[in-house]
């Protein structure tokens, strides 16, 4: 079916000169390249090329978990630290205040204090009778018969 | 005791191993490299293959068992490794949706070692377009004037189906040289 004879398209009867060449003298150095190629073989970059090769997926998904959780955990953090910072600030405003009224507390002179002591000023305790705190205290009332008795 | 036979003993002599090979490279670098260039096209990608087919050739010397000619063996090997590559390439290819054909074409523009004239150019292109199977057959039938009973032991395929590819490669060529030969200025 397929017999040659029956197959002479024009194309055939041209010229059959083969149009590639090379580079010049390109077999003379062949077979020293060869035979280098097979004493020392390249170093091998199949072995490096192939675990990265293996680790590129395992590698992609990592970083896109870690950008991920950047960009989820960057925002908590900060309004985390913005919390912290705020209550942190509220601390060292009570601290201050303290510190303030340590401070003032300290700047009294001590003749004030001293007269301060040695007033004659009536305290609220010195005008309670002994006697009525020791009835008070002998008479075991609650709350509420103490309120009733006062409202009395 | 023919050439390749002589090749052969030495071959299986370790002190006479490397000096063998160094004479069979000699003795069949220049075929093997001619029919490497007319699959894969382009000069450099054929030095790799070949380089590869050598290596192939020295690694498997020992498991040769001679049941076809030293010649066979060597043009299997080759083929295969062209054939290889050119799957390879088709791979890396498949993201930048170019196929095999449109690769081969590109390869032949850009050769630099192509001193063919358009005509030249046009019957490469149209051999480039063949599917690789009617591609090997009309090479090796056209150019390297291969027989059939060799070329079935080469590539592993019935005279028969070897005959049925050449016969629609040369009517595919045929066509494509038709239809573009006008352009081409005399």
């Amino acid at each position: 079916m397929y017999e040659e004879e029956n197959i002479e398209p024009e194309f055939m009867k041209r010229d059959k000169t083969n149009p590639f060449r090379t580079p010049d003298r390109y077999f003379d150095s062949l077979g020293d390249r060869i035979m280098g190629e097979i004493r020392h073989p390249a170093k091998s970059k199949t072995t490096s090329t192939k675990v990265i090769r293996l680790l590129k997926p395992v590698l992609g998904l990592a970083a896109s978990i870690t950008l991920v959780y950047i960009l989820i955990s960057n925002p908590i953090n900060h309004f985390l630290l913005k919390g912290t910072i705020n209550s942190q600030a509220d601390v060292t405003t009570a601290v201050s205040s303290d510190y303030d009224s340590t401070l003032s507390f300290s700047s009294i002179d001590d003749n004030t204090i001293i007269n301060a002591i040695s007033s004659d000023e009536i305290s609220p305790v010195s005008q309670i009778n002994p006697e009525d705190m020791l009835a008070y205290l002998s008479s075991r009332m609650n709350e509420v018969e103490i309120y009733s008795e006062i409202q009395n | 005791m023919t050439n390749d036979q002589q090749i052969l003993d030495s071959l299986k002599d370790p002190s006479t191993k490397e000096l063998a090979f160094r004479h069979l490279i000699s003795t069949y670098k220049e075929r093997l490299y001619w029919h490497i260039r007319k699959i894969v096209m382009n000069h450099d990608d054929t030095d790799d293959v070949l380089q590869n087919s050598f290596i192939k050739i020295w690694n498997g010397i020992d498991s040769f068992r001679g049941e076809s000619s030293l010649f066979t063996w060597l043009y299997r090997i080759a083929t295969n490794e062209s054939i290889t590559f050119l799957n390879q390439r088709k791979r890396k290819m498949m993201s930048s949706l170019t196929d095999e054909n449109e690769y081969l074409i590109e390869n032949l523009e850009s050769d630099t070692y192509f001193d063919g004239d358009e005509w030249q150019m046009l019957l490469q292109k149209a051999i480039a377009i063949l599917p690789e199977k009617q591609r090997l057959v009309f090479n090796m039938k056209y150019f390297d004037e291969i027989k059939y009973e060799e070329m079935s032991e080469i590539l592993g395929t019935s005279v028969g189906a070897l005959k049925a590819s050449y016969h629609h490669a040369v009517k595919k060529v045929e066509e494509y040289v038709k239809s573009h030969e006008t352009r081409i200025d005399p």
